[in-house]
């Protein structure tokens, strides 16, 4: 279908500042344009709700990890089987699996089930980058990416150590290049390679890692201005030291304030805003948060939020994984990944009788609703480890609707939450604009994606038309409509076409000498040859970087 | 003039070394360089067949494509069996048939490797990739493994001969502590010795890990009988050893030889050996190192996995995958005549023979390399494909799940991808017209 005219609908396009008004969306060959003839085929959506098609800033969908995820879950497979769509014209589609980790062509019918036309894995090691890109080719309809894992690189950590940071610079755009990444991606900075070493002790942002020069704060600094320096699409995207611990609001803020100024993206926020109780527990600590990056335009972030039910905590922050496997019990992969990173898996139910989870679920939401800035604070649940993409239209109905929301917080456990600013009462209900400032106009902007995310002449014609329901966590859960690059995908809340996705990658220019030492490294410390390593052209071509 | 390909990699075992040096002249490979016994038997000289047939009748590709349809379209309950020699891609394609057919669905991994993969779905597993163990591994044990005659290249590449950061004297900078179980020999190198009786494998394993995760556990009686005694004292003279090092690599095979145990034994010794590696990280750092065969089993495994979340003895008969890894796997569905027509994807000469021998007796594709040298009946489909990294290229994964380009070193028989690409395509066709 080249040409369409979706017709009558009430129009949520924040970027370009519409909002709530009835007009036509017109799309011709894959784009959005002015205007169509009156003969192009139209679809009616009066009464309806159009809006861009979603845009997930931060979810873990395409890696070795998640695959191990995967077969560590055969239980949450087989309750819950994925029988094939019935597409239209008689294409084929694939049957697969759900759960917290669904298979590769269950997650991408799903992800435009919903109506989110644009996802990014958020955390893949280099060395295993090849099999990103192999799962992605099996994950039809969304335009997809990943960042590529750099916090705990051991070359990049040499060239830390060595004071070479223009150099390291210059690596990390080899790097993303290599491994056909999207972003630069920094998990607990160095103390992933702390914990490989066996230390158990909770990793300061000027902890040496192994050597004086090399701290969490020089690696956070380093990666930062590689990205702003290279005009990366997207500022580094960064998972903060001292995940789920009491009190890591500190580290946070004080991670924030050493890049203080610089364009950033902080990364599953709930997770990293805990204050530490006298008595050491854990209890909110969103304000202190909030209050800093409301003041500073340069930080951007996503939620990360907690919802009830089964989760899959999946990270390359693979200590934090260990302990979470000694406290639960329960099953627990780790992978430490050479010379890059670490990996680890364990199954988490989030209850809302457990005192922590409650905690969790809290900080979340008062993140949403404490940030004066939507633009600059993203709904994600960090997939599968808040919960599943799947809860999105859930956690929507959280934010718009606060009687709801407040008969969920009454049945909590409240024993963490005294002082919180949700117990104190948060009255704010998201607008349908701040909605679809949320879920796809502000992430789109922070990913650097001019193309996605809005709706003016130009972009992508993915767009996600809904029918009002009284709850809107139907009307999210089930849109009426959704269009991916101008083909109908979603007819009548059915999935009926499923078009292959774009990869969306970045080949930044780099400075070649850089790769004369590296070579030497990789043949006397690889087990992956120099040449082997690169993933090689792929078969979209490269996103335009600032720097060529 | 003789060509030479650098850094190709090689399918002869899980290690996939990619540092193998490919001569060709005339057509055919004439060195492989750095390659092991195994290797260079993997590589062999290139030379593959590239014929189809039905019912051993040598037939065009097309014909034997839409006869292979014909005959898949004709069976009830079809197998499709992807055998090691094969890309992701084709691997990719192979699960791509079975869901379109609701087939059975299985590989080789479980005949041979699914007491691993079970052990680590009731645990998880503690584990690294080879790089690590290369790296950091200061204590190695091999539980009851000598990897020299199945990982040749192993202990020169990973470890404990490789030099690592944190092991710059190679060999000397670790202590290789070799395990034997019974008569299954650890490698002759080592530092220190220990020997367990087969029968109290599991046992000394949960005895080891009470010991390094609660060291009071020691002072537990055991009420003087002998045997546990006896279970109690190789215990304690190993557990210091595991624990004496800054990371702990443990090998064992997740393949051990077909004759060895049973897989509930396999499951058992496994999911002990994960729980003490596990429990080891709590005194110091560790993982264990599963190794896997050849042919990039560990690949097939991972696209089984990401396409229907189960990584062997799938069944897509409710129309989405289901797992069956008691009574699903072809040698089960073989035994009791559950499936009437068996596709094989990949070098059939590799499977188990109970495998290839029910293969014999139902009517069966076979899509692999050399695929037409095989004897088969009663009614037939054969075509000959390349082979993954000599004809094919594409990905393929290490045994510890690194991927790794394969490399077509030979022009050769058609892509085994293209070919199950074809069928799926000819299926779809005839499908849709019915």
């Amino acid at each position: 279908m080249s040409q369409l005219r979706i017709m009558g609908g009430t129009v949520y396009d924040p970027a370009n500042g519409v909002s709530g008004d009835v007009r036509d969306v017109c799309i011709d060959d894959g784009r959005i344009v002015d205007s169509l003839p009156a003969s192009a085929p139209r679809l009616d959506a009066s009464g309806m709700v159009v809006m861009p098609g979603g845009v997930d800033i931060h979810s873990h969908v395409a890696s070795g990890s998640v695959n191990l995820a995967r077969r560590l879950l055969p239980e949450e497979h087989e309750a819950d089987p994925a029988a094939a769509p019935a597409l239209a014209g008689g294409d084929v589609a694939r049957s697969g699996t759900g759960g917290t980790m669904p298979s590769t062509f269950t997650t991408g019918y799903r992800y435009a089930g919903l109506g989110y036309t644009t996802v990014f894995d958020a955390a893949v090691a280099p060395i295993m980058a090849r099999t990103s890109h192999g799962e992605l080719d099996d994950t039809p309809i969304v335009d997809a990416g990943f960042f590529v894992l750099m916090g705990n690189d051991e070359y990049l950590l040499r060239l830390i150590a060595a004071g070479e940071r223009a150099q390291a610079r210059e690596y990390a755009a080899w790097l993303l290049g290599a491994a056909g990444g999207y972003a630069i991606k920094v998990v607990n900075p160095g103390g992933v390679e702390l914990w490989k070493r066996g230390a158990r002790d909770r990793v300061g942002l000027d902890t040496p890692i192994g050597s004086e020069r090399v701290t969490p704060r020089a690696i956070l600094e380093t990666l930062v201005e590689a990205a702003n320096g290279l005009g990366l699409p997207h500022a580094a995207h960064i998972h903060c030291n001292d995940l789920g611990m009491a009190g890591n609001v500190a580290t946070t803020l004080a991670s924030m304030r050493a890049v203080e100024g610089r364009r950033t993206h902080f990364t599953h926020l709930q997770f990293h805003a805990y204050d530490a109780a006298p008595d050491g527990t854990r209890r909110s600590g969103a304000r202190q948060l909030i209050e800093y990056m409301n003041a500073d335009p340069r930080i951007s972030g996503d939620v990360g939020q907690v919802m009830f039910g089964a989760a899959t905590t999946l990270t390359a922050d693979s200590a934090v994984e260990y302990l979470l496997h000694k406290s639960s019990g329960r099953r627990w992969v780790n992978v430490d990944i050479e010379l890059e990173t670490g990996c680890g898996v364990v199954p988490h139910t989030y209850k809302e009788k457990n005192a922590v989870s409650a905690l969790q679920w809290v900080v979340g939401l008062e993140l949403f609703l404490l940030a004066a800035d939507p633009w600059r604070m993203v709904l994600s649940t960090d997939h599968p480890n808040g919960g599943s993409f799947m809860a999105y239209p859930e956690l929507i109905r959280l934010l718009m609707d606060r009687a709801y929301r407040d008969s969920c917080l009454a049945r909590v456990n409240q024993t963490l939450l005294a002082g919180s600013a949700m117990a104190d009462g948060l009255a704010r209900e998201y607008t349908l604009d701040e909605i679809a400032i949320v879920t796809r106009a502000g992430p789109a902007r922070l990913l650097g994606l001019t193309r996605k995310g809005h709706l003016g002449p130009g972009a992508d014609a993915d767009v996600t038309v809904y029918a009002r329901e009284a709850d809107v966590s139907k009307m999210f859960a089930t849109p009426r409509y959704v269009v991916k690059g101008g083909t109908l995908v979603v007819e009548e809340g059915q999935l009926r076409r499923a078009p292959r996705g774009q990869r969306l990658h970045v080949r930044p220019g780099y400075d070649t000498a850089v790769e004369t030492p590296l070579r030497e490294f990789f043949d006397r410390h690889s087990t992956v040859s120099f040449r082997n390593y690169p993933v090689g052209d792929l078969r979209d071509g490269a996103l335009p970087v600032g720097r060529v | 003039m003789p060509v030479i390909l650098s850094d190709v990699t090689c399918l002869g075992c899980g290690c996939a070394c990619d540092d193998i040096r490919i001569t060709v002249r005339d057509g055919r490979i004439v060195e492989a360089a750095q390659a092991c016994d195994l290797g260079a038997a993997w590589f062999g000289d290139g030379s593959l067949p590239a014929e189809a047939a039905v019912d051993a009748v040598r037939t065009p590709m097309p014909a034997a494509i839409a006869s292979a349809a014909g005959l898949v379209r004709a069976a009830r309950r079809p197998l499709v069996y992807v055998a090691p020699g094969v890309t992701n891609e084709t691997a990719r394609e192979a699960v791509a048939l079975a869901d379109l057919l609701g087939a059975a669905l299985d590989s080789v991994t479980s005949d041979t490797a699914m007491g691993a993969i079970l052990a680590a779905q009731e645990r998880g597993r503690a584990s690294a990739t080879l790089g690590e163990a290369r790296q950091r591994a200061d204590v190695v044990v091999w539980w009851g493994i000598d990897p020299s005659s199945r990982y040749p290249r192993y202990a020169e590449r990973y470890a404990p001969l490789a030099h690592g950061i944190h092991t710059p004297d190679g060999r000397a900078s670790r202590t290789v502590i070799a395990v034997d179980i019974g008569e299954a020999v650890s490698a002759a190198d080592a530092d220190r010795r220990f020997l367990l009786p087969v029968e109290d494998e599991v046992a000394t394993l949960s005895v080891l890990r009470s010991l390094v995760s609660l060291p009071a556990a020691d002072a537990i009686p055991h009420d003087g009988d002998p045997l546990r005694a006896a279970i109690w004292a190789r215990a304690r003279a190993l557990a210091p050893a595991l624990v004496s090092g800054r990371y702990v690599l443990v090998v064992a095979d997740a393949e051990p030889a077909a004759s060895d145990t049973s897989t509930t034994d396999a499951h058992m010794r496994l999911s002990a050996l994960i729980a003490l590696v596990q429990a080891l990280n709590g005194p110091t750092r560790a993982a264990l190192s599963l190794l896997r065969a050849g042919g990039n089993r560990s690949g097939v495994d991972a696209v089984l996995t990401s396409q229907t979340g189960f990584p062997a003895a799938v069944d897509f008969s409710r129309g989405a995958p289901r797992y069956r890894p008691y009574d699903g796997r072809a040698s089960e569905l073989a035994a009791r005549g559950e499936v009437d027509a068996v596709i094989v994807v990949g070098y059939l000469d590799h499977v188990p023979p109970g495998v290839a021998a029910f293969v014999a007796t139902v009517p069966s594709v076979v899509i692999g390399p050399d695929a037409s040298a095989m004897t088969l009946g009663p009614r037939s489909v054969v075509i000959d494909t390349g082979l993954a990294g000599v004809h094919d290229a594409g990905t393929v994964l290490r045994l510890d799940d690194v991927p790794l380009p394969a490399r077509a070193v030979l022009p050769g028989p058609p892509p085994a991808a293209a070919v199950v690409k074809a069928l799926r395509e000819a299926l779809v066709e005839a499908m849709a017209g019915a």
